[in-house]
């Protein structure tokens, strides 16, 4: 009986097993997505662009120009750090700190080599949608398919853009190419320098006229790419320019792979000039706070008329910045240290602190923040002076006492440590006669995490954090890529490299307005630049602003940076200020091959058609 | 137990002999090149840390490697694979060598390169003062017609006798350099018998000193003089 039982379940099982197996073989494949699935509805072309969209090289919070620590996720190494790099809370990583806007956690300038940028993956993605989206105008419209195809061609832009800085000519790939091709299509030769940036501003220039007028914040509209357009040309212009002047021989040089014909460099100011133009009307400088202080604060910090385009982050998501952990001492934070601090050199941009008398002596100063009166709203929304505030807090810089203080600045500072009569101490505790040595927020050499300079960065700090929440991966401020203020510089820079003063003028003229800045009664090329650095000092640029220019060779030959060092004069019951060599004495020097990266040595490995490598490498 | 002893040993025996029976037929690194980089003025050219070197690329391989030259103008590496190699100097002050050499390298072979420098540092006298010590030399260049723009000229300082640029005293030499900035055709004589000063020596120390002459070319590179060696007296 058990035995019958044992038998019907069997072949009970057995039947339902063959009636319902193998009814089809060919079916597709279930790990993987098919073009259909993607491209055939909105929902899965966005989700393709999100990927294309969060590796573009934007050099935002997280950016580590070195590269930084390898990323490791759930076991896959990535394969662009600098734009995604382990540990990323490590915000003070910045290129502003390689090039003397800051000093910081670069030894020198040790970045040159780069970190063998490589983005080809994501280029074959945005092919992938070039080629792919014509063949779904059925599903998805013929203008959707327009409006994402013009986004395409800017996204790709952006990546090549990405390139061109770094390695000068690459290959231009604009297909999918398929794995299975012979080897030698696969190794695609290196195209010219010039063949690349033409290829970015077409690529743009499609952009401009394919996207629509307005898009949803973080992706590109027609005036996000002329603005790119602008930033890119003003680069190639620079190089052709400055890049026929400072150069170093090889053969990559001689073959056109790096450097533009000097003849090409009008073409390319005057494309950026057009660009930047485009945008005129369209976006404005934000204005709208009368306290000028608080109005570049928030430029950073709220939405705006300004911005053009933006990377955003939230908590929710796991893609959180740290810039307000990192930025600011751990006295007004929660978690975490700062590591890198503008410099005095910066401060000076803005012209000499009256921080001296006529006959070299320091001024006295009963209270640290009679420095601030009269300066420029832009440099105190810039950098965090002594005296100043946040969170409730005050930014107590003190470097130590002196007993008493007789004769100049120039020469206390010109003595040995040794001989000089000053008293510092090892730690806040420590008192000098019922008084407190150091100050809370530093100068002090003991640590990383207190200034070295006596400054510390306010742009983009989110003042209205309470102090509890400021810890790693809480911030979630954007970080603004393009905006407005760049766009009138990138004109004013096109417009004076074209000979037209007049537009230059009148740009810088905004743009110093909306500062309060004390206006100019007339323009230079010299004066664009330094508005440039001084209006978008931290943002990233000025990195590149020296290598285009061709100067960072001159700027950094062996170049050291100073602080600003206050100090308490106990017998006087005052406070000085002396200009110092800023406390990590780092020294920097570039060297003329780094205006180019090597290509990546693996890549030529792969790819031996990627040869001459670039001049002195 | 002796059972078992034995027929692990015979294990052990018979795993001996199965394993290892491939050995790596590979040479080493084993070939080595070494030699002399001859300044055509005579003599080897002065060098320092990081300016000249060999660059040189294997036959066949894409990767370069470079030898960095010694002080004295002499190189060496030991551990290199036997192969033809295309090599060049460069990155010091002298006159770009555009052809590559392709060079047999085995064991022990020699290869000297002869270039020609920028700047030739003659008449190198050094006199001490005190504490202070004054340097005069003139100089002159082979080639003057296209020779980048000469930088600046400065004294190397150091407490031993590696001396030259990123080893060096920095506040008895990179704060004693004296700026120039002109073509060499556009200097007149006077320009070219240069006098530099170093202050404040410690006393009763040594230094070993020699000058360099930096030239805006594509390395920011220096011509060096020989280094001699000062004795500072105590007081």
């Amino acid at each position: 009986m058990k035995s019958l039982k044992k038998s019907i379940i069997a072949i009970t099982v057995g039947i339902t097993a063959l009636a319902t197996s193998c009814q089809k073989l060919d079916i597709p494949p279930k790990n993987i997505f098919t073009p259909d699935v993607i491209f055939d509805s909105e929902a899965g072309v966005k989700s393709l662009l999100a990927t294309i969209y969060r590796n573009l090289p934007i050099e935002d919070f997280k950016y580590r120009p070195d590269g930084g620590d390898d990323a490791n996720y759930n076991g896959i190494q990535t394969q662009h750090p600098g734009f995604n790099p382990g540990n990323p809370w490590m915000n003070f990583y910045t290129s502003a700190s390689v090039i003397g806007e800051e000093v910081g956690p670069f030894g020198g300038f040790e970045i040159g080599g780069g970190f063998g940028y490589w983005p080809y993956a994501d280029i074959r993605n945005v092919n992938i949608l070039i080629d792919e989206l014509p063949k779904h105008t059925a599903k998805l419209t013929q203008a959707t398919v327009n409006t994402i195809l013009g986004e395409a061609h800017f996204l790709r832009a952006y990546y090549y853009f990405g390139l061109a800085k770094r390695y000068g000519g690459v290959p231009i790939i604009k297909v999918p190419q398929d794995p299975g091709a012979p080897l030698s299509e696969l190794q695609v030769h290196r195209d010219k320098e010039e063949a690349v940036w033409d290829f970015i501003s077409a690529e743009l220039d499609l952009g401009y006229q394919m996207l629509p007028e307005s898009s949803e914040a973080g992706r590109a509209n027609k005036y996000v790419a002329a603005a790119l357009k602008s930033r890119a040309m003003l680069y190639a212009g620079s190089v052709a320019k400055y890049g026929s002047v400072n150069f170093v021989s090889g053969p990559a040089l001689s073959q056109g792979f790096v450097g533009v014909p000097v003849g090409k460099a009008n073409t390319y100011f005057q494309a950026a000039y057009d660009a930047a133009k485009l945008l005129e009307g369209h976006y404005s400088l934000y204005n709208d706070n009368p306290d000028k202080v608080q109005n570049f604060t928030d430029l950073f910090l709220k939405p705006n008329s300004e911005q053009i385009f933006i990377k955003q982050y939230s908590i929710a998501s796991n893609t959180a910045h740290s810039w307000d952990a990192t930025m600011s001492p751990r006295y007004m934070t929660a978690n975490a240290l700062s590591r890198a601090y503008p410099t005095l050199d910066l401060v000076e941009l803005w012209g000499q602190l009256p921080v001296t008398n006529g006959d070299g002596t320091p001024r006295r100063f009963n209270d640290r923040t009679e420095l601030m009166q009269g300066l420029e709203p832009r440099l105190l929304a810039t950098v965090y002076f002594p005296g100043t505030t946040l969170r409730g807090l005050t930014f107590d810089m003190q470097r130590g006492i002196y007993p008493s203080f007789t004769g100049t600045a120039a020469a206390e500072v010109a003595k040995q440590p040794n001989s000089r009569s000053y008293v510092l101490a090892g730690d806040t505790k420590t008192l000098y006669q019922g008084k407190q040595i150091i100050g809370f927020t530093g100068p002090w050499t003991g640590g990383d995490e207190l200034t070295r300079t006596g400054f510390y960065v306010r742009k983009y700090v989110d003042y209205n954090k309470p102090q509890a929440t400021v810890d790693l991966y809480k911030s979630e401020q954007p970080w603004i890529d393009l905006r407005y203020g760049e766009i009138l510089l990138n004109r004013a820079e096109a417009a004076m490299e074209l000979g037209n003063t007049g537009d230059a003028f009148d740009c810088i003229k905004k743009i110093r307005e909306r500062a309060g800045a004390t206006p100019y009664t007339s323009i230079d090329i010299d004066k664009v630049r330094k508005e440039r650095r001084m209006e978008l000092a931290f943002e990233n640029q000025y990195y590149w602003d020296l290598k285009r220019w061709r100067t960072a060779d001159v700027v950094l030959d062996r170049a050291h940076f100073r602080g600003l060092m206050p100090y308490y004069v106990f017998n006087e019951n005052k406070y000085i200020f002396l200009a110092e060599p800023e406390l990590f004495n780092r020294e920097y020097t570039f060297q003329k091959q780094s205006y180019y990266e090597p290509i990546p040595g693996g890549e030529i490995n792969k790819n031996p058609n990627l040869l001459p490598n670039n001049p002195g490498y | 137990m002796k059972k078992i002893i034995s027929k692990i040993l015979a294990g052990v025996v018979i795993m001996a002999a199965a394993a290892c029976t491939k050995i790596d037929n590979y040479d080493g690194p084993n070939a080595s090149l070494q030699g002399n980089i001859l300044s055509s003025e005579g003599g080897n050219l002065q060098t320092s840390g990081g300016s000249t070197q060999i660059w040189m690329q294997q036959i066949g391989w894409t990767s370069p490697q470079t030898i960095p030259s010694k002080f004295d103008g002499t190189y060496q590496d030991t551990k290199l694979f036997k192969s033809s190699y295309k090599v060049v100097p460069t990155g010091g002050a002298f006159w770009p060598v555009t052809d590559t050499t392709v060079v047999n390298i085995s064991q022990g072979t020699k290869h000297d390169f002869t270039v020609t420098p920028y700047i030739v540092i003659k008449n190198f006298q050094s006199s001490l003062t005190g504490t202070t010590l004054t340097l005069t030399f003139d100089i002159d260049a082979p080639i003057a017609a296209g020779l980048p723009t000469i930088k600046d000229v400065q004294p190397y300082v150091n407490t031993t006798s590696l001396v030259g640029s990123g080893a060096s005293i920095r506040d008895y030499s990179d704060l004693n350099s004296k700026p120039i900035n002109k073509n060499f055709t556009d200097m007149v004589a006077a320009d070219k018998s240069i006098t530099l000063t170093v202050p404040n020596l410690l006393p009763g120390r040594t230094f070993f000193v020699r000058v360099g002459v930096r030239l805006a070319d594509s390395y920011n590179s220096s011509n060096f003089s020989e280094i001699v060696r000062v004795d500072v007296p105590n007081n």
